[in-house]
Protein backbone atom coordinates (compact mmCIF):
# COMPACT_ATOMS: atom_id res chain seq x y z
CA UNK A 1 0.00 0.00 0.00
CA UNK A 2 2.67 2.45 1.06
CA UNK A 3 4.72 1.18 -1.84
CA UNK A 4 1.94 1.96 -4.33
CA UNK A 5 1.45 5.45 -2.95
CA UNK A 6 5.18 6.07 -3.10
CA UNK A 7 5.41 4.96 -6.69
CA UNK A 8 2.46 7.14 -7.70
CA UNK A 9 4.13 10.08 -5.94
CA UNK A 10 7.37 9.24 -7.66
CA UNK A 11 5.67 9.29 -11.06
CA UNK A 12 4.07 12.64 -10.31
CA UNK A 13 7.45 14.00 -9.22
CA UNK A 14 9.03 12.95 -12.47
CA UNK A 15 6.28 14.55 -14.50
CA UNK A 16 6.38 17.82 -12.62
CA UNK A 17 10.14 17.85 -12.75
CA UNK A 18 9.95 17.57 -16.51
CA UNK A 19 7.14 20.05 -16.93
CA UNK A 20 7.90 22.80 -14.43
CA UNK A 21 10.82 25.11 -14.39
CA UNK A 22 11.95 28.52 -15.35
CA UNK A 23 10.11 27.84 -18.57
CA UNK A 24 6.76 26.09 -18.26
CA UNK A 25 5.85 23.45 -20.77
CA UNK A 26 2.57 21.58 -21.21
CA UNK A 27 1.90 17.88 -20.88
CA UNK A 28 1.80 17.65 -24.64
CA UNK A 29 5.38 18.89 -24.88
CA UNK A 30 6.52 16.52 -22.17
CA UNK A 31 5.16 13.61 -24.17
CA UNK A 32 6.74 14.98 -27.32
CA UNK A 33 10.10 15.35 -25.63
CA UNK A 34 10.00 11.90 -24.13
CA UNK A 35 8.54 9.75 -26.85
CA UNK A 36 8.83 11.58 -30.16
CA UNK A 37 12.45 12.07 -31.01
CA UNK A 38 11.37 13.77 -34.20
CA UNK A 39 9.52 16.53 -32.40
CA UNK A 40 11.77 19.52 -32.52
CA UNK A 41 9.89 22.26 -30.79
CA UNK A 42 11.79 24.42 -28.32
CA UNK A 43 9.67 23.03 -25.49
CA UNK A 44 10.40 19.43 -26.41
CA UNK A 45 14.10 20.20 -26.24
CA UNK A 46 13.71 21.84 -22.85
CA UNK A 47 12.01 18.68 -21.65
CA UNK A 48 14.84 16.53 -22.99
CA UNK A 49 17.31 18.68 -21.12
CA UNK A 50 15.35 18.12 -17.97
CA UNK A 51 15.39 14.35 -18.27
CA UNK A 52 18.98 13.98 -17.13
CA UNK A 53 18.40 16.42 -14.35
CA UNK A 54 15.33 14.54 -13.16
CA UNK A 55 17.04 11.16 -13.31
CA UNK A 56 20.01 12.53 -11.42
CA UNK A 57 17.90 14.10 -8.67
CA UNK A 58 15.98 10.84 -8.24
CA UNK A 59 19.17 8.81 -7.92
CA UNK A 60 20.84 11.37 -5.72
CA UNK A 61 17.80 11.54 -3.45
CA UNK A 62 17.69 7.77 -3.20
CA UNK A 63 21.37 7.70 -2.27
CA UNK A 64 20.95 10.35 0.40
CA UNK A 65 17.86 8.65 1.81
CA UNK A 66 19.51 5.27 2.18
CA UNK A 67 22.72 6.83 3.45
CA UNK A 68 20.78 8.62 6.18
CA UNK A 69 19.00 5.41 7.17
CA UNK A 70 22.31 3.54 7.36
CA UNK A 71 24.02 6.18 9.44
CA UNK A 72 21.14 6.35 11.87
CA UNK A 73 21.22 2.59 12.26
CA UNK A 74 24.98 2.44 12.69
CA UNK A 75 25.14 5.16 15.31
CA UNK A 76 21.77 4.20 16.80
CA UNK A 77 21.15 7.93 16.80
CA UNK A 78 17.86 9.11 15.32
CA UNK A 79 19.25 12.48 14.32
CA UNK A 80 22.35 11.13 12.60
CA UNK A 81 22.87 12.32 9.06
CA UNK A 82 25.85 12.32 6.72
CA UNK A 83 27.36 15.25 8.56
CA UNK A 84 27.44 13.33 11.83
CA UNK A 85 30.21 10.99 10.80
CA UNK A 86 32.01 14.03 9.39
CA UNK A 87 31.53 12.60 5.92
CA UNK A 88 30.32 15.80 4.29
CA UNK A 89 33.12 17.87 5.75
CA UNK A 90 35.72 15.31 4.77
CA UNK A 91 34.39 15.32 1.23
CA UNK A 92 34.38 19.14 1.23
CA UNK A 93 37.96 19.33 2.43
CA UNK A 94 39.21 17.09 -0.32
CA UNK A 95 37.26 18.96 -2.97
CA UNK A 96 38.63 22.28 -1.73
CA UNK A 97 42.15 20.88 -1.78
CA UNK A 98 41.52 19.65 -5.32
CA UNK A 99 40.32 23.05 -6.44
CA UNK A 100 43.07 24.93 -4.65
CA UNK A 101 46.12 22.78 -5.32
CA UNK A 102 45.30 20.51 -8.24
CA UNK A 103 43.22 22.82 -10.43
CA UNK A 104 40.37 20.39 -10.57
CA UNK A 105 37.08 21.67 -11.87
CA UNK A 106 34.87 18.91 -13.28
CA UNK A 107 32.37 16.83 -11.43
CA UNK A 108 33.86 13.54 -12.52
CA UNK A 109 37.09 14.52 -10.85
CA UNK A 110 35.31 15.77 -7.77
CA UNK A 111 33.71 12.40 -7.25
CA UNK A 112 36.92 10.54 -6.52
CA UNK A 113 38.26 13.30 -4.31
CA UNK A 114 35.01 13.59 -2.42
CA UNK A 115 34.75 9.82 -2.03
CA UNK A 116 38.31 9.56 -0.81
CA UNK A 117 37.71 12.41 1.59
CA UNK A 118 34.48 10.90 2.82
CA UNK A 119 35.97 7.43 3.23
CA UNK A 120 39.13 8.60 4.98
CA UNK A 121 37.13 10.79 7.31
CA UNK A 122 34.68 8.00 8.08
CA UNK A 123 37.53 5.58 8.79
CA UNK A 124 39.26 8.16 10.93
CA UNK A 125 36.10 8.90 12.89
CA UNK A 126 35.41 5.20 13.19
CA UNK A 127 38.96 4.57 14.41
CA UNK A 128 38.76 7.29 17.05
CA UNK A 129 35.29 6.17 18.05
CA UNK A 130 36.49 2.58 18.54
CA UNK A 131 39.32 3.46 20.89
CA UNK A 132 38.96 1.98 24.32
CA UNK A 133 37.61 -1.34 25.44
CA UNK A 134 33.93 -0.93 24.73
CA UNK A 135 34.50 -0.43 20.99
CA UNK A 136 32.60 1.88 18.67
CA UNK A 137 29.61 2.88 20.77
CA UNK A 138 27.06 5.26 19.23
CA UNK A 139 27.91 8.08 21.60
CA UNK A 140 31.64 7.82 20.93
CA UNK A 141 31.02 7.77 17.17
CA UNK A 142 28.85 10.87 17.37
CA UNK A 143 31.40 12.72 19.48
CA UNK A 144 34.28 11.72 17.24
CA UNK A 145 32.24 12.76 14.20
CA UNK A 146 31.36 16.16 15.62
CA UNK A 147 34.93 16.88 16.72
CA UNK A 148 36.42 15.80 13.40
CA UNK A 149 33.82 17.76 11.50
CA UNK A 150 34.66 20.92 13.42
CA UNK A 151 38.40 20.47 12.88
CA UNK A 152 38.02 19.77 9.17
CA UNK A 153 35.71 22.67 8.48
CA UNK A 154 38.23 25.06 9.98
CA UNK A 155 40.81 23.54 7.64
CA UNK A 156 38.43 24.11 4.74
CA UNK A 157 38.13 27.76 5.71
CA UNK A 158 41.88 28.12 6.15
CA UNK A 159 42.52 26.86 2.64
CA UNK A 160 39.68 28.74 1.02
CA UNK A 161 39.78 32.21 2.49
CA UNK A 162 43.14 33.36 1.09
CA UNK A 163 42.19 32.14 -2.41
CA UNK A 164 39.23 33.92 -3.91
CA UNK A 165 39.07 31.77 -7.05
CA UNK A 166 38.65 28.66 -4.90
CA UNK A 167 35.95 30.40 -2.97
CA UNK A 168 33.92 31.19 -6.08
CA UNK A 169 34.10 27.72 -7.49
CA UNK A 170 33.58 26.05 -4.17
CA UNK A 171 30.65 28.14 -3.14
CA UNK A 172 28.52 26.96 -6.00
CA UNK A 173 29.36 23.36 -5.23
CA UNK A 174 28.93 23.85 -1.52
CA UNK A 175 25.32 24.96 -1.81
CA UNK A 176 24.26 21.80 -3.56
CA UNK A 177 22.70 21.64 -6.97
CA UNK A 178 21.45 18.95 -9.31
CA UNK A 179 20.99 21.36 -12.23
CA UNK A 180 24.38 20.81 -13.78
CA UNK A 181 23.99 17.05 -13.98
CA UNK A 182 24.58 15.37 -17.32
CA UNK A 183 24.48 11.74 -18.45
CA UNK A 184 28.19 11.39 -17.80
CA UNK A 185 27.69 12.26 -14.16
CA UNK A 186 24.84 9.82 -13.93
CA UNK A 187 26.85 6.94 -15.34
CA UNK A 188 29.72 7.73 -12.97
CA UNK A 189 27.34 7.86 -10.08
CA UNK A 190 25.16 4.79 -10.74
CA UNK A 191 27.66 2.04 -9.78
CA UNK A 192 28.26 3.68 -6.41
CA UNK A 193 24.54 3.97 -5.86
CA UNK A 194 23.94 0.32 -6.71
CA UNK A 195 26.72 -1.01 -4.52
CA UNK A 196 25.65 1.23 -1.65
CA UNK A 197 22.03 0.17 -1.85
CA UNK A 198 22.94 -3.51 -2.04
CA UNK A 199 25.13 -3.14 1.04
CA UNK A 200 22.25 -1.42 2.79
CA UNK A 201 19.66 -4.04 1.91
CA UNK A 202 21.90 -6.95 2.89
CA UNK A 203 22.90 -5.43 6.21
CA UNK A 204 19.33 -4.51 7.18
CA UNK A 205 18.57 -7.70 9.18
CA UNK A 206 21.81 -7.38 11.14
CA UNK A 207 21.14 -3.68 11.70
CA UNK A 208 17.73 -4.68 13.07
CA UNK A 209 19.55 -6.80 15.65
CA UNK A 210 21.98 -3.96 16.36
CA UNK A 211 19.01 -1.72 17.17
CA UNK A 212 18.41 -3.85 20.29
CA UNK A 213 21.80 -2.88 21.67
CA UNK A 214 25.31 -4.19 21.08
CA UNK A 215 24.99 -6.92 23.70
CA UNK A 216 21.80 -8.39 22.27
CA UNK A 217 23.23 -8.14 18.77
CA UNK A 218 26.37 -10.00 19.84
CA UNK A 219 24.19 -12.67 21.42
CA UNK A 220 22.35 -13.02 18.12
CA UNK A 221 25.63 -13.65 16.33
CA UNK A 222 26.24 -10.20 14.86
CA UNK A 223 29.86 -9.07 14.71
CA UNK A 224 29.02 -5.53 15.70
CA UNK A 225 32.37 -3.98 14.74
CA UNK A 226 32.42 -5.51 11.28
CA UNK A 227 28.76 -4.68 10.70
CA UNK A 228 29.29 -1.03 11.67
CA UNK A 229 32.29 -0.79 9.38
CA UNK A 230 30.50 -2.29 6.37
CA UNK A 231 27.31 -0.30 6.86
CA UNK A 232 29.26 2.91 7.44
CA UNK A 233 31.26 2.31 4.28
CA UNK A 234 28.02 1.78 2.36
CA UNK A 235 26.72 5.06 3.76
CA UNK A 236 29.96 6.80 2.84
CA UNK A 237 29.81 5.48 -0.70
CA UNK A 238 26.25 6.72 -1.14
CA UNK A 239 26.58 10.09 0.46
CA UNK A 240 30.15 10.72 -0.73
CA UNK A 241 29.31 10.17 -4.37
CA UNK A 242 26.07 12.14 -4.13
CA UNK A 243 27.93 14.95 -2.40
CA UNK A 244 30.67 14.95 -5.01
CA UNK A 245 28.24 15.56 -7.85
CA UNK A 246 25.62 17.71 -6.22
CA UNK A 247 27.39 19.31 -3.30
CA UNK A 248 26.41 18.74 0.30
CA UNK A 249 22.62 18.53 0.39
CA UNK A 250 21.31 18.41 3.92
CA UNK A 251 18.17 17.04 5.50
CA UNK A 252 17.18 14.60 2.77
CA UNK A 253 18.66 11.62 4.61
CA UNK A 254 17.15 12.71 7.87
CA UNK A 255 13.72 13.53 6.53
CA UNK A 256 13.20 10.55 4.25
CA UNK A 257 14.14 8.04 6.93
CA UNK A 258 11.97 9.60 9.58
CA UNK A 259 8.93 9.82 7.37
CA UNK A 260 9.31 6.15 6.51
CA UNK A 261 9.83 5.15 10.12
CA UNK A 262 6.70 7.01 11.17
CA UNK A 263 4.68 5.19 8.54
CA UNK A 264 6.29 1.76 8.57
CA UNK A 265 7.65 1.34 12.09
CA UNK A 266 11.20 0.50 13.05
CA UNK A 267 11.88 -2.56 10.85
CA UNK A 268 14.90 -1.55 8.77
CA UNK A 269 14.24 -4.24 6.18
CA UNK A 270 11.39 -1.98 5.05
CA UNK A 271 12.66 1.40 6.17
CA UNK A 272 15.95 1.20 4.26
CA UNK A 273 14.63 0.47 0.77
CA UNK A 274 11.66 2.76 1.25
CA UNK A 275 14.00 5.57 2.30
CA UNK A 276 15.45 5.38 -1.18
CA UNK A 277 12.00 6.08 -2.62
CA UNK A 278 11.14 8.83 -0.18
CA UNK A 279 14.58 10.39 -0.59
CA UNK A 280 14.13 10.44 -4.36
CA UNK A 281 10.71 12.03 -4.01
CA UNK A 282 11.85 14.63 -1.51
CA UNK A 283 14.90 15.72 -3.49
CA UNK A 284 13.03 15.89 -6.80
CA UNK A 285 10.16 17.88 -5.31
CA UNK A 286 12.69 20.21 -3.72
CA UNK A 287 14.40 20.69 -7.03
CA UNK A 288 11.10 21.50 -8.75
CA UNK A 289 10.21 23.92 -5.97
CA UNK A 290 13.61 25.57 -6.32
CA UNK A 291 12.96 26.13 -9.99
CA UNK A 292 9.50 27.54 -9.35
CA UNK A 293 10.45 29.78 -6.46
CA UNK A 294 13.60 31.04 -8.11
CA UNK A 295 11.89 31.67 -11.48
CA UNK A 296 13.06 33.10 -13.87
CA UNK A 297 16.35 31.79 -12.48
CA UNK A 298 16.44 28.94 -9.99
CA UNK A 299 17.22 28.23 -6.38
CA UNK A 300 19.78 25.50 -5.69
CA UNK A 301 18.20 22.39 -4.32
CA UNK A 302 20.45 22.40 -1.22
CA UNK A 303 18.88 25.67 -0.16
CA UNK A 304 15.39 24.33 -0.74
CA UNK A 305 15.89 21.11 1.22
CA UNK A 306 17.23 23.12 4.11
CA UNK A 307 14.24 25.45 3.95
CA UNK A 308 11.56 22.78 3.81
CA UNK A 309 13.52 20.13 5.66
CA UNK A 310 14.22 22.05 8.82
CA UNK A 311 10.70 23.21 9.68
CA UNK A 312 9.12 19.91 8.69
CA UNK A 313 11.55 18.01 10.86
CA UNK A 314 10.83 20.30 13.80
CA UNK A 315 7.10 19.82 13.20
CA UNK A 316 7.52 16.07 13.01
CA UNK A 317 9.53 15.98 16.18
CA UNK A 318 6.97 18.01 18.06
CA UNK A 319 3.74 16.56 16.74
CA UNK A 320 4.50 12.91 16.42
CA UNK A 321 7.07 11.56 18.75
CA UNK A 322 10.06 10.90 16.52
CA UNK A 323 10.78 7.24 16.71
CA UNK A 324 14.24 6.68 17.97
CA UNK A 325 16.22 3.62 17.07
CA UNK B 1 14.41 -31.66 23.19
CA UNK B 2 17.75 -29.93 23.22
CA UNK B 3 21.11 -31.56 22.83
CA UNK B 4 23.65 -32.06 25.55
CA UNK B 5 26.66 -29.78 25.36
CA UNK B 6 29.88 -29.43 27.26
CA UNK B 7 30.39 -25.76 27.97
CA UNK B 8 33.42 -25.04 30.05
CA UNK B 9 35.78 -22.32 31.16
CA UNK B 10 39.41 -22.95 32.01
CA UNK B 11 41.28 -20.52 34.22
CA UNK B 12 39.68 -17.46 32.70
CA UNK B 13 40.86 -14.02 33.74
CA UNK B 14 38.70 -11.09 32.67
CA UNK B 15 38.04 -7.51 33.55
CA UNK B 16 38.07 -3.94 32.38
CA UNK B 17 41.15 -1.87 31.63
CA UNK B 18 43.68 -2.74 34.29
CA UNK B 19 41.33 -4.14 36.88
CA UNK B 20 40.91 -7.89 36.57
CA UNK B 21 37.48 -8.70 37.98
CA UNK B 22 37.52 -12.42 37.27
CA UNK B 23 40.54 -14.32 38.48
CA UNK B 24 41.31 -17.78 37.19
CA UNK B 25 37.83 -19.17 37.25
CA UNK B 26 37.39 -22.69 35.91
CA UNK B 27 33.98 -24.26 35.64
CA UNK B 28 31.83 -26.66 33.68
CA UNK B 29 28.21 -25.65 33.07
CA UNK B 30 25.93 -28.59 33.98
CA UNK B 31 24.12 -29.47 30.76
CA UNK B 32 20.30 -29.31 30.71
CA UNK B 33 20.20 -27.83 34.21
CA UNK B 34 19.53 -24.42 35.70
CA UNK B 35 22.69 -22.86 37.10
CA UNK B 36 22.73 -19.66 39.08
CA UNK B 37 25.76 -17.49 39.73
CA UNK B 38 25.53 -15.76 43.10
CA UNK B 39 27.74 -13.32 44.95
CA UNK B 40 27.81 -9.88 46.52
CA UNK B 41 27.69 -6.65 44.49
CA UNK B 42 30.85 -6.10 42.46
CA UNK B 43 32.10 -9.64 43.03
CA UNK B 44 32.31 -10.14 39.28
CA UNK B 45 29.24 -12.31 38.72
CA UNK B 46 27.96 -10.16 35.87
CA UNK B 47 31.43 -10.01 34.33
CA UNK B 48 31.69 -13.78 34.57
CA UNK B 49 28.38 -14.17 32.76
CA UNK B 50 29.43 -11.61 30.14
CA UNK B 51 32.70 -13.42 29.59
CA UNK B 52 31.00 -16.79 29.28
CA UNK B 53 28.46 -15.36 26.87
CA UNK B 54 31.20 -13.73 24.74
CA UNK B 55 30.34 -10.08 25.46
CA UNK B 56 33.72 -9.59 27.12
CA UNK B 57 36.87 -11.22 25.84
CA UNK B 58 38.85 -13.00 28.54
CA UNK B 59 42.39 -11.68 29.01
CA UNK B 60 43.59 -15.24 29.41
CA UNK B 61 42.10 -18.70 29.70
CA UNK B 62 39.86 -20.67 27.39
CA UNK B 63 36.11 -20.94 27.02
CA UNK B 64 35.04 -23.97 25.02
CA UNK B 65 31.80 -25.39 23.67
CA UNK B 66 32.01 -29.11 22.99
CA UNK B 67 35.78 -28.84 22.96
CA UNK B 68 35.97 -25.90 20.53
CA UNK B 69 37.09 -22.44 21.57
CA UNK B 70 34.03 -20.20 21.35
CA UNK B 71 36.17 -17.45 19.82
CA UNK B 72 36.91 -19.79 16.92
CA UNK B 73 33.27 -20.72 16.24
CA UNK B 74 31.61 -18.52 13.55
CA UNK B 75 29.43 -16.05 15.42
CA UNK B 76 26.14 -16.98 13.78
CA UNK B 77 26.77 -20.68 14.29
CA UNK B 78 27.55 -20.07 17.95
CA UNK B 79 24.38 -17.97 18.24
CA UNK B 80 22.34 -20.99 17.19
CA UNK B 81 23.57 -22.88 20.27
CA UNK B 82 24.23 -20.20 22.87
CA UNK B 83 21.69 -17.44 23.48
CA UNK B 84 21.98 -14.43 25.68
CA UNK B 85 19.73 -11.92 27.37
CA UNK B 86 21.80 -9.01 28.69
CA UNK B 87 20.75 -6.76 31.52
CA UNK B 88 19.61 -3.65 29.73
CA UNK B 89 18.67 -4.25 26.12
CA UNK B 90 17.45 -1.32 24.03
CA UNK B 91 13.82 -1.17 22.95
CA UNK B 92 13.51 0.55 19.57
CA UNK B 93 10.61 2.95 19.94
CA UNK B 94 7.39 1.89 18.29
CA UNK B 95 8.43 -1.74 17.90
CA UNK B 96 5.72 -4.39 18.20
CA UNK B 97 6.00 -7.49 20.35
CA UNK B 98 6.01 -9.80 17.33
CA UNK B 99 8.69 -7.76 15.56
CA UNK B 100 10.96 -7.79 18.59
CA UNK B 101 10.53 -11.52 19.23
CA UNK B 102 11.12 -12.13 15.53
CA UNK B 103 14.52 -10.46 15.70
CA UNK B 104 15.67 -13.47 17.71
CA UNK B 105 15.57 -15.44 14.47
CA UNK B 106 18.54 -13.56 13.02
CA UNK B 107 21.14 -16.35 13.44
CA UNK B 108 18.88 -18.81 11.62
CA UNK B 109 18.46 -16.64 8.54
CA UNK B 110 20.94 -16.28 5.72
CA UNK B 111 21.49 -13.16 3.64
CA UNK B 112 19.11 -14.28 0.94
CA UNK B 113 16.65 -16.63 2.61
CA UNK B 114 14.33 -14.19 4.31
CA UNK B 115 11.60 -15.53 6.59
CA UNK B 116 10.74 -19.22 6.38
CA UNK B 117 7.89 -21.22 7.86
CA UNK B 118 10.29 -22.41 10.57
CA UNK B 119 10.93 -18.82 11.62
CA UNK B 120 7.23 -18.05 12.02
CA UNK B 121 6.72 -21.25 13.98
CA UNK B 122 9.63 -20.52 16.29
CA UNK B 123 8.30 -17.03 17.02
CA UNK B 124 4.77 -18.31 17.66
CA UNK B 125 6.15 -21.04 19.94
CA UNK B 126 8.32 -18.59 21.89
CA UNK B 127 5.38 -16.24 22.40
CA UNK B 128 3.20 -19.14 23.50
CA UNK B 129 5.75 -20.34 26.06
CA UNK B 130 6.05 -16.83 27.49
CA UNK B 131 2.27 -16.28 27.43
CA UNK B 132 2.40 -13.21 25.25
CA UNK B 133 0.63 -14.49 22.15
CA UNK B 134 -2.29 -12.14 22.66
CA UNK B 135 0.13 -9.20 22.97
CA UNK B 136 1.74 -9.91 19.57
CA UNK B 137 0.57 -6.71 17.87
CA UNK B 138 0.98 -4.45 20.87
CA UNK B 139 3.62 -1.81 21.12
CA UNK B 140 6.35 -2.63 23.65
CA UNK B 141 5.90 0.85 25.10
CA UNK B 142 2.40 -0.11 26.27
CA UNK B 143 3.53 -3.09 28.33
CA UNK B 144 4.30 -3.43 32.04
CA UNK B 145 7.78 -4.30 33.27
CA UNK B 146 6.88 -7.95 33.78
CA UNK B 147 5.35 -8.25 30.33
CA UNK B 148 8.36 -6.57 28.75
CA UNK B 149 10.71 -9.00 30.39
CA UNK B 150 8.61 -11.88 29.08
CA UNK B 151 8.87 -10.38 25.59
CA UNK B 152 12.66 -10.20 25.86
CA UNK B 153 12.91 -13.76 27.08
CA UNK B 154 10.62 -14.79 24.20
CA UNK B 155 13.07 -13.11 21.83
CA UNK B 156 15.88 -15.19 23.29
CA UNK B 157 13.66 -18.30 23.03
CA UNK B 158 12.90 -17.62 19.38
CA UNK B 159 16.63 -18.02 18.89
CA UNK B 160 16.08 -21.69 19.85
CA UNK B 161 19.41 -22.22 21.54
CA UNK B 162 20.29 -25.18 23.72
CA UNK B 163 22.08 -22.93 26.19
CA UNK B 164 20.67 -19.65 27.46
CA UNK B 165 22.51 -17.04 29.52
CA UNK B 166 20.47 -14.42 31.40
CA UNK B 167 21.91 -11.49 33.32
CA UNK B 168 19.62 -10.73 36.25
CA UNK B 169 16.35 -11.45 34.43
CA UNK B 170 14.27 -10.47 37.45
CA UNK B 171 15.83 -7.12 38.40
CA UNK B 172 13.38 -4.23 38.82
CA UNK B 173 10.41 -6.59 38.88
CA UNK B 174 7.88 -7.02 41.68
CA UNK B 175 8.13 -10.29 43.56
CA UNK B 176 5.07 -11.66 41.73
CA UNK B 177 6.76 -11.16 38.38
CA UNK B 178 10.09 -12.45 39.67
CA UNK B 179 8.44 -15.74 40.58
CA UNK B 180 6.49 -15.77 37.32
CA UNK B 181 9.65 -15.31 35.22
CA UNK B 182 11.57 -17.93 37.17
CA UNK B 183 8.66 -20.37 36.84
CA UNK B 184 8.56 -19.82 33.09
CA UNK B 185 12.31 -20.38 32.83
CA UNK B 186 11.90 -23.57 34.85
CA UNK B 187 9.14 -24.69 32.45
CA UNK B 188 11.58 -24.13 29.63
CA UNK B 189 14.25 -26.18 31.32
CA UNK B 190 11.95 -29.03 32.37
CA UNK B 191 10.02 -29.27 29.10
CA UNK B 192 12.74 -28.53 26.57
CA UNK B 193 15.88 -29.36 28.46
CA UNK B 194 17.38 -25.92 27.84
CA UNK B 195 20.54 -25.31 29.81
CA UNK B 196 20.01 -22.06 31.71
CA UNK B 197 22.76 -20.02 33.33
CA UNK B 198 21.77 -16.84 35.10
CA UNK B 199 22.88 -14.26 37.58
CA UNK B 200 20.34 -13.63 40.34
CA UNK B 201 20.41 -11.16 43.18
CA UNK B 202 18.16 -12.94 45.61
CA UNK B 203 19.87 -15.80 47.39
CA UNK B 204 16.65 -17.49 48.43
CA UNK B 205 15.13 -17.46 44.95
CA UNK B 206 18.50 -18.73 43.71
CA UNK B 207 18.45 -21.55 46.23
CA UNK B 208 14.93 -22.49 45.24
CA UNK B 209 15.20 -22.34 41.45
CA UNK B 210 18.80 -23.42 40.87
CA UNK B 211 19.83 -27.00 40.23
CA UNK B 212 23.40 -25.85 40.63
CA UNK B 213 25.02 -22.86 42.30
CA UNK B 214 28.25 -21.05 41.49
CA UNK B 215 29.27 -18.75 44.36
CA UNK B 216 31.75 -15.98 43.65
CA UNK B 217 33.75 -13.84 46.01
CA UNK B 218 36.08 -11.13 44.76
CA UNK B 219 36.31 -12.64 41.32
CA UNK B 220 37.06 -16.15 42.53
CA UNK B 221 34.80 -19.15 42.41
CA UNK B 222 34.73 -20.29 46.02
CA UNK B 223 31.97 -22.88 46.11
CA UNK B 224 29.88 -24.76 43.59
CA UNK B 225 27.29 -27.48 43.87
CA UNK B 226 23.64 -28.21 44.53
CA UNK B 227 21.91 -25.61 46.70
CA UNK B 228 21.06 -28.12 49.42
CA UNK B 229 24.72 -28.93 49.86
CA UNK B 230 26.34 -25.55 49.41
CA UNK B 231 23.98 -22.92 50.81
CA UNK B 232 24.92 -22.73 54.45
CA UNK B 233 25.25 -19.92 56.94
CA UNK B 234 29.02 -20.15 56.53
CA UNK B 235 28.76 -19.62 52.78
CA UNK B 236 26.40 -16.68 53.15
CA UNK B 237 28.76 -15.15 55.69
CA UNK B 238 31.61 -15.81 53.31
CA UNK B 239 30.19 -14.25 50.21
CA UNK B 240 27.90 -11.54 51.57
CA UNK B 241 29.60 -10.93 54.91
CA UNK B 242 26.20 -11.36 56.53
CA UNK B 243 25.28 -13.33 59.61
CA UNK B 244 22.27 -15.45 58.96
CA UNK B 245 20.40 -18.56 59.83
CA UNK B 246 19.70 -21.10 57.12
CA UNK B 247 16.50 -23.08 57.50
CA UNK B 248 14.58 -25.41 55.27
CA UNK B 249 12.12 -23.47 53.13
CA UNK B 250 8.75 -24.89 54.20
CA UNK B 251 7.34 -24.46 50.70
CA UNK B 252 10.08 -25.93 48.51
CA UNK B 253 12.38 -27.73 50.91
CA UNK B 254 15.32 -25.71 49.57
CA UNK B 255 17.67 -23.83 51.89
CA UNK B 256 16.37 -20.49 53.07
CA UNK B 257 18.65 -17.84 54.51
CA UNK B 258 17.22 -15.56 57.17
CA UNK B 259 19.49 -12.55 57.74
CA UNK B 260 20.41 -11.44 61.23
CA UNK B 261 20.68 -7.70 61.51
CA UNK B 262 21.52 -5.69 64.58
CA UNK B 263 17.88 -5.18 65.51
CA UNK B 264 14.81 -7.36 65.77
CA UNK B 265 16.67 -10.42 66.92
CA UNK B 266 14.80 -12.41 69.59
CA UNK B 267 16.34 -12.55 73.08
CA UNK B 268 19.18 -10.32 72.09
CA UNK B 269 19.71 -6.68 72.76
CA UNK B 270 20.88 -4.34 70.10
CA UNK B 271 24.54 -3.43 70.52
Amino acid sequence: MVLVICFVLLGLCMLTSLAFGSRMVGLHDVIDGLFHPAADSYEANVVRKRISRTVFSLLCGAALGVSGALMQAVTRNPIADPSILGVNTGASLFVVCGIAFLNISTANQYIWLALAGAAITALFVFGIGSLGRSGATPIKLVLAGAATSAALSSLVMAIMIPRSYVMDQFRFWQVGSVGSANWDNISTFTPFLLIGILVAIFSAPALNALALGDDVATGLGVRTGTLRLIAALGAVLLCGSATALAGPIGFVGLLSTHVMRLILGPDLRFVIPMSALSGAIILTVSDVLGRLIGSPGELEVGVVTAFIGAPILILLTMKLKVRSL
Amino acid sequence: MTQTHIFQAEEIVAGYDNKMVIQEVSLVIPSNKISVIIGANACGKSTLLKTLSRLTKPVSGNITLDGKLISKIPSKQLARVVGLLPQSPIVPEGISVADLVGRGRFPHQSLLSGWTKKDYEAVAEAMRIMNITELANHNIDELSGGQRQRVWIAMALAQQTDILFLDEPTTFLDITYQVEILDLLTDLNRKHGTTIVMVLHDINLSARYADYIFALRQGKLIVEGEPLKVITSTLVKDIFGLDCMVIKDPVSGSPFAIPKGRYHVNNEKAP
